[in-house]
């Protein structure tokens, strides 16, 4: 029996395999539909048009949503539910600077955030929320507002696709162009590696806090990153400024890992003061964790 | 092939290959992009210094690869003969060392030493040596070797022996020692030109080979020296004279001390003339029964202490009963075979005389040997107590004198008497002399003018098949029989002992014929006192079947259990050999030739050293420039080492390479 008639759907979120596919929808898709079918009996509601359940009617709910039978049947207005509806917007800050193209792997960071956006903004939609994405790198490059139009997913993943590595970090500029366009309240998921200060980060992510929206954050960190293997001293040289280091095994095996180690402690420290989620996905990981996450984040916030 | 040869030198051109690749790589090191620097420092200067370290380490190495297959393809060879590698300007030098007891005389040594350590550092590097000494016999101390060290070092533990050299056997042990040699050969001969050190014939001083000869003369002219030359001693008179003698002196006074049984018992005063002979006589020696130590030597010693005391064993024996047999005791017989015994050196007889009939009352056994004057005088029963005392070891010299006339047989030895010959008388024309004698015989081996004495009578007697004749008269007749009987033996003389039948008791031989056959029968006959120094002692020359033998300076040195066993006597003074629970002592001297100084005369020494040829000649005649050393290749070697590296490079260049996989991993 060969290997491929063995792979099961869950197989196909895997970063490798999903590497293999040309097209980022095509990834998104098979992503989205491998994690749905591994999930069977969902926890999640709201992912999908399948009937759940009754509750009655509260101030508030969309009154297209009461099940006028059982109101002729029993003189109660009865709100039906669904898996999976939302009626909410996602907007995806995709981070294309410099260092996200490190991986030592068969694929880079950014790579992976692709996949990762594209992953959620079609879960999104399938849910008939409206996505949009704002790349940057120390400026936004690129800015979809968030749509629930027909095309609009196709756009913003063509955009998600085009994005290119750029130079410095600047979580300030996609921050301050999200307040500009979006007042609504939805999800905002920031992909980034965030090798920023995480001071200046909270300064960013606090207002729109303030303003409503979910914020989670997506850490990607290659396994180098975070448990670097050197056996000799070695110059490393700064993907985004070209700075010059030459370092030892010993440092890169004791004191970088407490160093990276505290900064992502620091960063979730941040990041829950300010409200938001902070999630740490290495990008060897199946993007079921991400997505498993991602949707229980979600419905915390519900 | 050199290393200078332009190949060898072509091929290490390809060093600069791994040495150029090392910089480059040295320029570049290791390097990879990473996320950001945000969080880095740089590393440790040891870590760094130990990667560079790790780089010149792999550098050498591959150098190294290299340098050997240049080597490898350039064809190395070492250059061998049989015990040398040289040069084509290289000499073998072979220095002899004279060890004899002269060159322990004054400074001579001394002047040995550094004469050898000059002619050492005079040689070339490529040189080779050969370090010999030469006494009794020529020895190897180091053999050839280009490492003047190890033959200056081998030099500190010579010195010189007790023995004395011969030029002439120098020159033919020389000639063994350089005949394998190869290289052009220089002689050199550090001795004290002894004279009397010279072979007779001065052609035996010629090398067999070509060589050339240096002679080194350490001798000084005026050097002095006395000895004690010899010494005599006369048991009757109970002296002991002693000679001593001086080489190139001038008139002295010295005192000689006597010592005996270790004990001074004597000084006495001496004046020696220039190079003469000087005597002292010792008096009343007060010798003890047994073996005494008696040495004599000067008071003060001279440059050459060696020579100024010599040694010699006195025995004063306990003298030993010999019985005497006679019918009439008045005969002449009887008168002479007594004074002849009892008138022996040292006394070692003490003489009984019996009538026939009286032997039964007398212990046989206590007796050295008997001698019986007729045997016709002898009855059955004296017969069977003579054959049961042989039967046990006793001896017994027998004659035939009137009273054999109505025997058949010879009594105890069974010999079948035949005629009386009666040749003439005293007055007579007619009688035999002795025609042969077996000098081989211990108790015949110092007697000379036998054959003076005249024999008119004897019995003409049929040997027994087992009986050996000792002495033949010339017209063939037995004159003197050995018999075995038993344990014992039996001398059958067939004349009388007295001047009836012959007048060998009034010939000056008779005395020491009669203390040779006594000396034989009582079994004290070639026992030593006396020995030279670097002689051998073995147990069939000490008379004795087994025991051992102490150096004067009482360690044993031999424990003889056969006849092959030998020791060599090396040291002066006096040796102990203990067998049977007696003790004997021999007295070594060293040889009185070495007191000789004497120098041999410039003549012969320029002669000598002229009958050498030189160096270049030597080259001329043996074709030495053509000579095809045996090379021999050291690519084996290279190839080892070569493999050898290249494993540890390839180990070492793996590390470094799966560091960079891993590291751009």
């Amino acid at each position: 029996m060969s290997e491929k008639a063995t792979s099961t759907p869950q197989d196909l979120l895997k970063p490798e395999v999903l590497a293999g596919l040309s097209n980022l929808e095509l990834v998104a898709r098979a992503a989205v539909d491998g994690f749905l079918t591994g999930m069977h009996r969902s926890p999640f509601f709201g992912f999908s048009q399948e009937f759940a359940e009754y509750r009655a009617y509260a101030e508030g709910d969309d009154t297209r949503f009461i099940d006028w039978n059982v109101y002729a049947r029993t003189n109660r207005t009865y709100v039906k539910r669904f898996l999976g509806e939302t009626n909410t917007h996602l907007v995806v800050l995709l981070d294309a600077s410099a260092s996200m193209g490190f991986g030592s792997t068969e694929i880079s960071k950014l790579q992976y955030a692709k996949y990762l956006a594209a992953t959620l903004v079609y879960l999104a939609a399938k849910q008939h929320d409206a996505v949009g994405v704002i790349i940057f790198d120390e400026e936004v490059r690129e800015h979809r507002p968030p749509s629930s139009r027909a095309g609009g997913l196709s756009g913003v993943l063509h955009a998600i696709d085009r994005a290119a590595l750029g130079r410095g970090t600047n979580l300030k500029a996609p921050f301050e162009r999200f307040r500009q366009y979006q007042s609504g309240r939805g999800l905002v998921a920031v992909i980034s590696d965030f090798y920023c200060n995480p001071a200046d980060m909270m300064k960013g992510v606090q207002p729109l806090a303030y303003q409503g929206q979910d914020v989670i954050l997506f850490q990607l960190l290659d396994p180098q990153e975070m448990e670097p293997q050197l056996t000799e001293s070695t110059v490393l040289e700064d993907l985004e400024t070209g700075e010059s280091t030459e370092v030892s095994p010993v440092f890169m095996g004791s004191r970088y890992r407490n160093r990276i180690g505290e900064h992502i402690d620091h960063l979730k420290d941040v990041a829950a003061r300010a409200g938001a989620g902070h999630e740490l996905v290495r990008i060897t990981d199946s993007l079921k964790i991400a997505l498993r996450n991602y949707l229980l984040f979600r419905q915390r916030r519900g | 092939m050199t290393l200078l040869a332009p190949i060898f030198l072509f091929g290490l051109l390809a060093i600069g290959l791994p040495i150029w690749l090392h910089r480059v790589s040295s320029d570049n090191p290791n390097r990879q992009f990473f996320s950001s620097s945000m969080f880095l420092e740089p590393g440790e200067p040891q870590r760094v210094l130990a990667k560079q370290l790790q780089y010149l380490l792999l550098l050498a190495l591959r150098v190294g690869v290299l340098v050997l297959l240049a080597l490898a393809f350039a064809g190395l060879v070492l250059q061998r003969t049989g015990v040398t590698t040289e040069s084509e300007s290289s000499a073998f030098h072979l220095m002899v060392l004279d060890t004899s007891l002269s060159m322990s005389h004054g400074r001579r040594w001394d002047r040995a030493l550094a004469e050898a350590r000059a002619i050492i550092n005079g040689l070339e590097a490529t040189d080779f040596v050969q370090l010999v000494v030469a006494g009794r016999t020529t020895q190897t101390i180091a053999e050839s070797s280009a490492d003047k060290g190890n033959i200056t070092r081998a030099l500190g533990v010579v010195e010189p022996g007790l023995f004395r050299i011969d030029y002439g056997e120098l020159m033919d042990s020389v000639d063994g020692l350089l005949r394998e040699v190869e290289l052009p050969a220089v002689l050199h001969i550090i001795t004290d030109a002894q004279e009397i050190s010279l072979p007779a014939r001065f052609a035996d001083l010629a090398p067999r080979i070509p060589l050339e000869l240096q002679i080194y003369n350490v001798a000084a002219l005026d050097d002095q020296n006395w000895s004690v030359d010899g010494m005599l001693h006369l048991p009757e008179a109970d002296e002991l004279t002693v000679r001593v003698r001086g080489f190139n002196t001038e008139s002295v006074e010295k005192h000689l001390i006597l010592r005996l049984n270790r004990q001074q018992i004597a000084r006495q005063q001496i004046v020696i003339e220039p190079n003469e002979f000087a005597r002292a006589t010792f008096r009343n020696l007060d010798l003890a029964v047994g073996s005494n130590r008696v040495s004599v030597g000067f008071e003060v010693k001279d440059e050459l202490e060696v020579d100024d005391q010599r040694f010699l064993v006195l025995d004063q024996p306990v003298p030993s009963p010999v019985l005497l047999v006679g019918n009439n005791p008045q005969r002449h017989d009887m008168l002479f075979l007594e004074s002849a015994l009892e008138t022996l050196d040292q006394r070692s007889f003490r003489v009984e005389r019996v009538r026939p009939l009286s032997i039964r009352d007398h212990d046989l056994s206590l007796y050295a040997f008997v001698v019986i004057t007729d045997a016709g005088s002898l009855g059955p029963d004296e017969t069977d107590l003579l054959a049961d005392y042989m039967e046990t070891g006793g001896s017994v010299l027998m004659a035939l004198d009137q009273g054999a006339m109505g025997l058949e047989r010879v009594p105890l030895g069974g010999q079948i008497l035949q005629t009386i010959n009666q040749l003439g008388g005293i007055t007579g024309l007619g009688y035999a002399v002795v025609g042969v004698m077996d000098r081989s015989h211990p108790g015949l081996q110092n007697i000379d003018e036998l054959r003076s004495a005249k024999f008119f009578r004897y019995v003409n007697i049929a040997p027994q098949p087992s009986d050996q004749v000792l002495i033949r008269l010339d017209n063939g007749s037995p004159l003197l029989v050995e018999s075995g009987w038993g344990k014992g033996r039996l001398l059958l003389f067939t004349s009388s002992l007295d001047r009836e039948w012959n007048d060998l008791p009034v010939q000056p031989v008779f005395v020491p014929f009669i203390a040779g056959l006594g000396g034989y029968l009582s079994g004290n006959i070639g026992l030593i006192n006396e020995a030279r120094l670097g002689s051998s002692l073995t147990a069939g020359t000490l008379g004795i079947q087994g025991g051992q033998i102490f150096d004067p300076r009482g360690d044993r040195v031999l424990g003889i259990g056969g006849t092959g066993d030998e020791v060599l006597v090396d040291q002066v003074g006096f040796y102990e050999v203990v067998s049977g629970g007696a003790t004997q002592l021999i007295a070594i001297n060293p040889d009185p030739a070495e007191s000789d100084l004497a120098i041999m005369d410039s003549n012969t020494l320029e002669g000598w050293q002229d009958l050498g040829s030189g160096v270049e000649e030597q080259r001329v005649i043996s074709g030495i420039e053509t000579i095809d050393a045996q090379p021999v290749g050291l690519w084996p070697w290279i190839v080892t080492m070569l493999l050898i590296i290249v494993l540890i490079e390839s180990w070492v260049g793996n590390y470094h390479l799966n560091v960079r996989r891993g590291a751009s991993a």
